[in-house]
């Protein structure tokens, strides 16, 4: 292991210089490693604001995934804080915390995985309407109401009572999509929802969160696809070793990244498309 | 063979056939009720991830895996009201000693159901904001019943083939009538072949229910 070396003869200014302000999300000084060895979030920095689609890229291990996992409750941060809407969300400097402060924030959260999870002993709509009745307290006629809405938005009314089983691996994701938003989060996170996909079936799904973009949802997207995070990104963050080596418009860090860890990568992944 | 099959004398007792029957499903279903809604909270402890929790749960399983059936309800009939100076009705002192034992063997099948439900889907409750309870009643327990359903019927069975020990103790369960009317008419023969049957005509249609859902399952995953 000799990545977290590398780490510590990175010039400390390259963040500073390309921050950008923002107080929907800030991130301070986050730290979280899995054991001495892999350090997934090395003293982090990141801000972001309300409009901001957030596309994280970077080689594998460097903390992309953690990151939103973070963000959405599923594993702790062991340094550092981390604001929601301006209100402490968590919290890695208590003892014994690191995980969301506020089951209100965290709700506002929405998050999508790579894996299809829809549950499939329930139908699409039981998908849908499963947390909005046992968690936000609709009842069923409200949350399937609600669930047409959402389902004709992205093009599946027509699967309303059809089980998981029988969608395609695209419109599993779409579903998966519809899911998260019944729930109105403020936030949403896409974390490579496309890479376990038939290439045909990735841009029905690209669709969707472009739609969603257009309606000016707040997005942390982490995906391997660089075409399309050059289309829905208002900000590419490049990550490595659990550090931001540099964040800017789609536009500049495609063309003329600054740094040349940026370039290397790029050119790596560039060539390999 | 020589035997002349004679089953006059069992008109005169239908009656109490009946009854022994009665006795026998009621100790079938009520252990299943008690296993299959014991069994679900005793898989959940030996999934503990507290020691303390988790050691005790294992340990009852093991109790009533490794020992003989038989003895469990002699023990149950037999030392439960001496240390514990109880004294309960034959019947449900029955369904607690076989209810107990399908636990068991439950937790063990609910376990197996429980282990095959994607991680991921543990994730996706979270970001959904179910709560652990929520988890695991509306999604985990679905489809781990899914997974375990054949296992859990066949132990279904086989409890109903188990309920014939109470006999030894005198509960008037079917295979308890059976054993008097034979000895009262001298006809063993046609009274333990007709109480066969009998429990044979109850088993097979669960058994072959358990061989088509396990069909249709094994279809549905090739899909």
């Amino acid at each position: 292991m000799t990545a977290p070396y590398l780490v510590a003869a990175q010039p400390q200014d390259s963040l500073t210089l390309n921050s950008v302000k923002g107080d929907f999300i800030q991130l301070r000084d986050v730290y979280k490693s899995y054991g001495e060895g892999l350090v997934v979030m090395d003293h982090l920095d990141l801000d972001m604001r309300s409009d901001d689609r957030l596309v994280i890229i970077g080689p594998s291990g460097s903390g992309k995934s953690s990151l939103l996992r973070v963000m959405m409750g599923l594993e702790s941060i062991q340094g550092g804080k981390i604001s929601f809407q301006g209100k402490p969300y968590i919290d890695g400097t208590a003892r014994g915390a690191g995980k969301p402060l506020d089951a209100k924030l965290q709700a506002q959260v929405g998050m999508v995985f790579q894996h299809y999870t829809l549950f499939p002993h329930l139908s699409v709509l039981g998908n849908l309407i499963l947390a909005p009745m046992k968690v936000h307290g609709l009842s069923k006629v409200q949350a399937t109401e609600k669930a047409r809405v959402f389902l004709a938005r992205l093009g599946l009314e027509s699967k309303l009572n059809v089980y998981p089983s029988q969608l395609s691996g695209g419109q599993k994701q779409r579903v998966a999509i519809a899911r998260a938003l019944m729930l109105e989060p403020k936030l949403m996170l896409f974390d490579e929802v496309t890479s376990a996909l038939d290439p045909e079936m990735v841009t029905e799904v690209q669709s969707v969160m472009m739609q969603l973009a257009e309606e000016k949802m707040a997005m942390i997207i982490v995906t391997h696809d660089m075409h399309f995070a050059r289309n829905i990104a208002s900000r590419v963050v490049f990550c490595a070793n659990g550090k931001v080596v540099e964040q800017g418009p789609p536009e500049q860090i495609f063309t003329k990244p600054k740094e040349p860890r940026t370039r290397e990568f790029l050119e790596k992944v560039l060539h390999l498309d | 063979m020589n035997y002349e099959f004679d089953f006059h004398f069992l008109t005169g007792n239908f009656g109490v056939l009946w009854d022994g029957l009665k006795v026998t499903l009621q100790l079938a279903l009520i252990s299943n009720v008690v296993g299959l809604v014991l069994g679900f909270g005793l898989c959940l402890l030996t999934l503990s991830r507290w020691f303390f929790i988790r050691w005790p749960a294992q340990l009852f399983i093991e109790f009533f895996r490794c020992t003989p059936a038989l003895l469990q309800i002699v023990w149950f009939f037999y030392c439960l009201p001496m240390l514990f100076n109880v004294f309960i009705d034959p019947i449900t002192m029955g369904v607690l000693a076989l209810g107990l034992n399908l636990t068991a063997f439950n937790a063990e099948a609910y376990r197996a159901g429980v282990q095959a439900v994607p991680r991921e889907h543990e994730d996706a409750c979270v970001a959904l904001g179910l709560s652990p309870w929520q988890r695991t009643i509306y999604v985990i327990l679905p489809q781990a019943v899914r997974t375990a359903l054949p296992v859990l019927m066949t132990n279904g069975i086989s409890i109903l083939q188990q309920s014939a020990l109470v006999a030894i103790v005198a509960v008037a369960d079917l295979m308890y009538v059976g054993k008097s009317i034979a000895t009262e008419a001298y006809r063993p023969l046609e009274t333990y072949s007709l109480i066969a049957l009998i429990y044979f005509a109850l088993s097979l249609p669960i058994a072959q229910l358990v061989q088509w859902i396990e069909r249709r399952q094994d279809t549905a995953l090739a899909r």
